[in-house]
Order: structure tokens, then C-alpha cells, then sequence
């Protein structure tokens, strides 16, 4: 398969630019790639999306998919692994999304090691609604809602996904495409909750970002043990999302580990619901009663 | 034979169990047995009551005076005694211990007062207890001893009955029409379906779920809906409320989804471990937008059995979502049936076999109703909140908009019909002059019709769509007109009135957090007919 074979023909309503367009290209050319190592079923992969200009992707992938709300992301995911388990699950939220609607369930998706592959848009504004901090914004950053400027410090979303037991842990940069592709490509094939934080330079309502990560932005592989924790927790915690001093920003793979993975807690989930073919036996069902 | 039970005590020491156990018991004999259960929000301490009514005519509700107390502790004879009918007995557990096993001295001090076989109860409390029966029957067989045999009963009238509670009646239902998939956040009342559900699930191969938080609960529900499973959500009004944007979802996604929803008294937390009908409207009304839903509120628990089959067979069918309206008095009261029938609705998933390489997840259709896919059939399938196509890809222009609405709402014709058909109404009893009711005010209804004069009772089970030219033609044919609803403010007369135009003035309403007993019924309509 070709890159090309996973775009539609909708019409492309990201701003002229938008790094999203490495996403989505990265996001193509991983599934062409896995596709043709035979280590993706194409017609069993779903993907799901929030609300935001991330969720647009929805239109762009040609995958089955579920455009789902604001912040439900994550149990929209985990409830497809529950109703068929053989299914690739592959999501994207915006740090809005994922991160000030929808933290409890990040919280949760990280514990329960669901297999399924999570990427972040990171570019820390709500744009979509005219660029909004959230909780990933910088102390400082002053917009419509907060014309006195943010006044607190932004989540780690790489520390909280460790700390909270996410099983694969990464960053990549949109606008590096050949990098982050090889990233989504190792979530996906990581067996457990793979999460990636894609940073996203908002060029309309966080325009400083971008000259700010390409300067500062290296690639930890060659140097870091993705093995081990405590040095992936160091590493996370080089850059704190915030730009008021250049800092190195770390990318590439922090962590990876093995732990059973949520869906294998039930034995009875075994096959796609669907294929459940039941013999209904009333008399069995209300004996107990009697 | 008509004897009124009650079983009080601290929290803890039993007294659920034990009127379990009698009920059982008495049903096991050919009785029909109503088990009506009273407790606070506390785990040890406070107060617990059950009321057994046992009767060899049916019997669906309960009442207030006794012939026997079953006390656990002082506390239940000091709150109850006044209530004791002339004659009547009160059996006190002795001091024991361990104190866990005093309830089963006074199963025992009872029946031998009835003189039932002791061979009968040790075969029980095998079944129910199972390895913990050797110490239950020693302390069973202690009280049968101590006791002495008054009023010797033969068995009743007909064969063994079922014993149930609705909220047992709602799971087998849900087995019954093929549930795959359980999801919910524990709230009370609905908190024993998930138990229900959980104990059963290996041997019923159902997957149950205690996800992080309601939303989560009805957004995994339709993940898993959409994945081809027969998706089923339980909860409370408050839980509710923060599924409301899910509920919504379901609406445009078109994935089917049954919402249990069992009500308790609010605004708020309100009175946690009590009854009310107060989120009728809620539940009719609940999700920004306008979509189509079926709400169906089961009076007992055979026809929560029977309802909640419908409900599967609805919201698969239809792809709407389906709320099944029940409350607490529903949920946790036991009743007994002769027999409990099978809906004859099949079990379908209504799930294309194989689904054509051009599938549109979205098709328009003469019935509004697009063919089902799942993913992992082959061709895409996509679900989408925001508003789309027919393929199911986002749009923002005009025509589409109107197109899609009007397909959704396009199943309304088609749905009625067959609603038409379920027994969405039910009438009872003789009269020219009605009660009209939904839920679980039906068993206090159906005891206080043979004593009312020239009363029909009308239950309303599908209060969405509304049964309108059903209901209004009974109400047209009768006198007085008198709404009976567990709430404070009688939400079914203002339903009514918008479905048919028909005012209604004359209202029953209880709102304590207490369900109706018949008495309650005969008094106030002695008071509006003066």
C-alpha cells in the first residue's frame, strides 16, 4: 500500500501551513509502512478522534472511525476494545481535549494499559476556538480568556503518562515527519496504552512556538535507555512546556515496558461481540428464580 | 391467608437476607409473596426494615401493620410496635453470638409458628447459602425448637413461583435478548443490575465494566456499540445527567445503546436509598438537540423482563437510543409470578452479514433505518458526532443538514407502529372512572383497585413516543380522571397534556422518598371525591 491509499478525497480545512499536515502525513505513511510489513489488518484498525482542529484527521484517514466529542477520546477507545478486542485502536486528541476535558480519563486510560495507540496534537491553545490556553499553555501566555495572563504553570503530559503506568511513552515533532512516522509506527505495534505527545505548533495563536522548538528540539535515541524509568523521568522533565528560556526539548522514545494489558482481564473476551452467535435458553435463565 | 412480615434490624445483622429467605420460602409453598425494602444510606448501624406481604391471592405491594415483627435488635420494636395488628406476634432474637446468626434462629421461631417442614428449610438455605449452610441451619434449627407450631398453613394455592426483584427482572431480560456489554459507575439504585451482572458474567459470557465515571461509562458504551456489541448502561439521575452529552451522541451516531435509569428522590444527591418518578420529564427530555428516543418505564418484574427485551430490540433495530425508566422501588422490591414468559421479539443484532464494498454507514433510507456495519466487516464504517453525509464524513452545508435530520427523524412513523403493537398501554379493572400511572406505582395500583368502586387503572409503559390516541381515548370514555405518580409535582399530567391536549386536575402525588401502598391511594381519592 501507498501512503496516498489512506487519504480521502474531503476537502483539507487546516490553515495553509498547519504542522497538522506532518501529522497526517506521518500518520499515512506508518500505516502504509505496517500495512506492508504485514503488521496491520487495515480493515480492522479504527481510529478515534475528539473535538479540535485535531479531529479533523477524521475526514483525512481512510480508516474506520468514530468523530466523538470533546475529551472522550479514551473510553470511546477503550469501549471498541471491549466490543472487539482484534481491532487496531488508534487515537488522536488535542492537548485541550485530552488534557482539561478529558484528564480524568487520561488518568485512567494510563492505568488500565488498554491496547490501544494515543497521539496528542500539542500546541497549547484551544485554536479551533480562537486560541484559548489550556492546560498545557505556558505561565504568561495571554489571549481573549485571559488577557492577564496565564497564571498557572502547564501539565507535563509526558510525567503524568509515566507516572500514571502508560506502558510506551514518546514525543515526536510534526514538522519532522521521517521521525514521528517511526514513532507512531512503534506505538502501534507496542502491545499496551502507547502514548505520544506530537508537538504542534499553533502558526495563527502560538506563532512563537515554532522558531522556539526548531532551534531547541533533539532526538534522545542514540543516548537514553528507553528501558529505564527513573533516566525516562529525567529526560521528561528537561523541557516544561514553557518558553521564557531556551531549553533542549527532548524527542524520541522515553519509556517502554510490558504489563497485561486491560482486555486480557476478561476471558470471555475472546472474539469481536458480533460474531457471538447466542443459543438464548429462557429456562436456564430464569431457573434460579424458582 | 394474607400475612404482613416485618424484619428490621441494624445494618448488617440481616434483615434483607432474612426476608429474602422467608419470601423465598413462601413462594417455594405456592404463595405469592411482596418484599418491600426500607433502608438508609449507612453500612453498619441505623435502621433496616423489610415488609413481607404473603398472601394465597397475588399480591404487589405492601402496607404498614403486622402480624408478625422479626426484631434483630430493640430499636425495630420500639420504631414498629405501634403498627402491630391486634393479635399479632413479636419474635426478638436472643442474644448470641455470633450475632450474624440471630436472624437465623427467628427463620426458624417463624416457620415452626407456621408449622412448615424443617427438612424444607435446611433444602433453602443449602441453595442459598451453600458452604456457609451448616451453621445457618444449626441456628435455624435452634429457633424451629424454641418455637411452638400456632398456626399450621398447607400449601398455597397453585404451583411454586417465581420470586424476583425488577432489577433481577431488567438482567434477565438483558440476557435474555442477547446483552453483550455492561458498563456502569456505581449509584444507587442501579448499583445491584451491575452486581447482578458481574456475578453472572462468565457463565452468561457478558463483559461488565466499572469504568472511571459516567461519561465514560456512556462513551464506552457506544466505543463498544459501534464495535458491533450489544451495549447496556446503567444509572441514577445524577449519573444520568452527566450523560446526557453521551446520550446525545448516541442520537446522531446512530449507534444503539440502552440506558437504564432508576430513579431516587432529588434535586441533587436527594434521599440516596429511596423512590421517586421525579426524572420523567428528565428522561423524556435529557440531550441538547432534537432526536428520537424510546423511554419505557416496566411496572414490575416480569414486565421489566419483557420491556427490556423490547428495549434491545428497539434500539437495535431503530439505531435510537432506549431508556428504560425504573426507580428504586422497582429496582429492590421482590415479586412472584406464576410464570414469567419470553418476549417473542427476536434477538437479532440487525448487523448486515456481509456488507457491500460501497457501504454507506449513513444511507438514506425509505425508513430512515441505514443497514448496519461494523468495522473489521471489510468496508469502512464510520460514526460521526459531528453532522455528515450519507458516507458518514463531516459536512457544514445547508442541504446535507436538513437531509440528515430528517432521515433520523424519518424512523418516527415506522417506530409508532410498531410501539402500537408492544401493549404500550395497559388497562385494568372495571369502572368508569380512571387512575392513570407509569412505573412502579402499578403494584399499589393493581391492590387498590378491588377496593375501590367503579375505578379502571390505565398504565402508560412507553411514555416516549407517546401512546397519545391510546391514552386519550381512555380518558375520553371516562368520569373522573385521577394521575397517580410518585413525584411532587405529577409530571404525567403535563406529558399528557402536551401528547393529547387533555388536562388533567385530579393528582395523587407522594414525594417523601416512600413508595405508594394502596391505603394511601383509597384515602385520597375518598378526599377528591368530597
Amino acid at each position: 500500500m501507498k501512503p496516498e491509499d489512506f487519504g480521502t478525497k474531503e476537502t483539507n480545512t487546516w490553515c495553509p501551513g498547519c504542522p497538522n499536515f506532518g501529522i497526517l502525513q506521518s500518520a499515512k505513511e506508518a500505516l502504509a509502512e505496517l500495512a506492508n510489513e504485514g503488521k496491520l489488518s487495515v480493515k480492522d484498525a479504527a481510529l478515534v478522534v475528539g473535538i479540535g482542529c485535531h479531529a479533523k484527521i477524521y475526514d483525512y484517514l481512510n480508516l474506520n472511525g468514530f468523530n466523538g466529542l470533546h475529551g472522550r477520546v479514551l473510553p470511546v477507545c477503550l469501549g471498541i476494545k471491549l466490543g472487539n478486542p482484534n481491532l487496531t485502536v488508534i487515537c488522536f486528541g488535542g492537548d485541550g481535549d485530552t488534557f482539561d476535558e478529558g484528564v480524568s480519563h487520561f488518568v485512567h486510560a494510563c492505568r488500565y494499559n488498554a491496547n490501544i495507540t494515543m497521539m496528542v496534537h500539542i500546541n497549547q491553545v484551544f485554536a479551533l476556538t480562537t486560541g484559548q490556553a489550556t492546560a498545557l499553555t505556558e505561565k504568561g501566555f495571554v489571549d481573549g480568556s485571559t488577557p492577564l495572563g496565564q497564571g498557572e504553570k502547564p501539565i507535563n503530559s509526558l510525567v503524568l503518562a509515566l507516572e500514571l503506568g502508560a506502558t510506551f511513552v514518546a514525543r515526536g515533532y510534526a514538522l519532522q515527519v521521517p521521525h514521528l512516522k517511526e514513532l507512531m509506527k512503534k506505538a502501534i505495534i507496542h502491545k499496551g496504552f502507547s502514548y505520544i505527545d506530537i508537538l504542534q505548533p499553533c502558526i495563527v495563536y502560538h506563532k512563537h512556538s515554532v522558531p522556539y522548538l526548531n532551534k531547541n528540539i533533539y532526538k534522545i535515541e542514540e543516548t537514553h535507555d528507553a528501558g529505564n524509568f527513573s533516566q525516562a523521568l529525567e529526560k521528561a522533565r528537561e523541557w516544561d512546556y514553557s518558553y521564557e528560556k531556551d531549553t533542549k526539548v527532548p524527542i524520541g522514545v522515553f519509556y517502554q515496558t510490558q504489563r497485561p494489558t486491560f482486555e486480557s482481564q476478561w476471558p470471555q473476551l475472546k472474539q469481536p461481540w458480533y460474531t457471538v452467535d447466542r443459543k438464548i435458553n429462557w429456562d436456564n435463565i430464569i431457573r434460579e428464580f424458582k | 391467608m394474607e400475612k404482613t412480615i416485618l424484619i428490621g434490624g441494624e445494618a448488617g445483622l440481616g434483615s434483607a437476607v432474612t426476608s429474602h429467605f422467608i419470601g423465598k420460602i413462601f413462594a417455594s409453598l405456592g404463595y405469592y409473596v411482596f418484599n418491600y425494602r426500607d433502608y438508609p444510606s449507612l453500612i453498619r448501624g441505623g435502621h433496616n426494615f423489610n415488609i413481607l406481604k404473603i398472601s394465597d391471592k397475588p399480591v404487589y405491594s405492601h402496607e404498614y401493620k403486622y402480624d408478625f415483627i422479626l426484631a434483630l435488635d430493640q430499636k425495630t420494636i420500639d420504631i414498629h410496635k405501634k403498627d402491630l395488628k391486634k393479635g399479632g406476634l413479636v419474635f426478638k432474637s436472643k442474644e448470641m453470638e455470633p450475632k450474624i446468626l440471630a436472624n437465623d434462629v427467628l427463620i426458624g421461631l417463624l416457620f415452626k409458628h407456621f408449622g412448615v417442614n424443617l427438612d424444607i428449610l435446611f433444602t433453602a438455605s443449602e441453595k442459598v447459602f451453600g458452604k456457609k449452610a451448616d451453621l445457618i441451619k444449626k441456628a435455624i434449627e435452634d429457633g424451629y425448637q424454641s418455637g411452638s407450631q400456632k398456626e399450621p398453613i398447607r400449601r398455597g394455592s397453585g404451583q411454586e413461583k417465581y420470586f424476583i426483584s425488577g432489577t433481577e427482572g431488567i438482567g434477565i431480560g438483558s440476557i435474555a435478548a442477547g446483552l453483550d456489554v455492561y458498563l456502569a459507575y456505581p449509584m444507587t439504585p442501579t448499583t445491584p443490575l451491575l452486581t447482578f451482572f458481574a456475578k453472572r458474567q462468565l457463565e452468561n459470557n457478558i463483559l461488565v465494566f466499572q469504568p472511571e465515571n459516567e461519561m465514560a461509562v456512556i462513551n464506552a458504551a457506544l466505543g463498544a456499540s459501534f464495535a458491533g456489541a450489544k451495549a447496556m448502561v446503567g444509572t441514577s439521575g445524577g449519573g444520568f445527567a452527566l450523560m446526557t452529552e453521551g446520550l446525545s451522541l448516541a442520537a446522531m451516531t446512530e449507534l444503539p445503546l440502552v440506558i437504564y435509569l432508576g430513579q431516587r428522590p432529588a434535586p441533587a444527591t436527594g434521599l440516596a436509598t429511596h423512590t421517586a418518578q421525579g426524572d420523567l420529564k428528565f428522561a423524556l427530555n435529557a440531550g441538547h438537540g432534537e432526536f428520537l428516543r424510546v423511554v419505557l418505564a416496566p411496572g414490575d418484574a416480569k414486565e421489566a423482563a419483557v420491556r427490556t427485551q423490547e428495549a434491545f430490540y428497539l434500539t437495535n433495530k431503530y439505531r435510537i437510543p432506549v431508556i428504560l425508566l425504573g426507580d428504586k422501588h422497582l429496582a429492590e422490591s421482590n415479586y412472584t409470578f406464576d410464570e414469567i414468559e419470553k418476549s417473542v421479539l427476536t434477538e437479532s443484532r440487525f448487523i448486515l452479514e456481509n456488507p457491500p464494498q460501497d457501504y454507506k454507514s449513513y444511507k438514506i433510507t425509505e425508513n430512515g433505518i441505514s443497514p448496519r456495519a461494523v468495522p473489521g466487516q471489510g468496508p469502512i464504517v464510520l460514526a460521526n458526532s459531528y453532522e455528515h453525509n450519507d458516507y458518514g464524513h463531516t459536512i457544514e452545508d445547508s442541504a446535507w443538514a436538513v437531509k440528515m435530520q430528517d432521515k433520523r427523524f424519518k424512523k418516527i412513523n415506522y417506530l409508532k407502529k410498531e410501539i402500537g403493537k408492544l401493549n404500550p398501554v395497559s388497562v385494568y379493572g372495571r369502572g368508569s372512572n380512571l387512575l392513570i400511572s407509569h412505573g412502579s406505582t402499578k403494584g399499589a395500583l393493581l391492590d387498590a383497585l378491588p377496593q375501590l368502586k367503579n375505578f379502571r387503572f390505565l398504565q402508560i409503559s412507553y411514555l416516549k413516543p407517546f401512546p397519545a390516541e391510546m391514552v386519550s381515548r381512555e380518558i375520553k370514555k371516562s368520569k373522573k380522571v385521577i394521575l397517580v405518580e410518585n413525584s411532587a409535582t405529577g409530571a404525567l399530567a403535563d406529558v399528557i397534556k402536551e401528547e393529547t391536549g387533555i388536562v388533567i386536575k385530579n393528582k395523587i402525588l407522594k414525594y417523601d422518598g416512600r413508595p405508594f401502598i394502596p391505603e394511601d391511594i383509597i384515602k385520597s381519592i375518598k378526599k377528591i371525591k368530597r
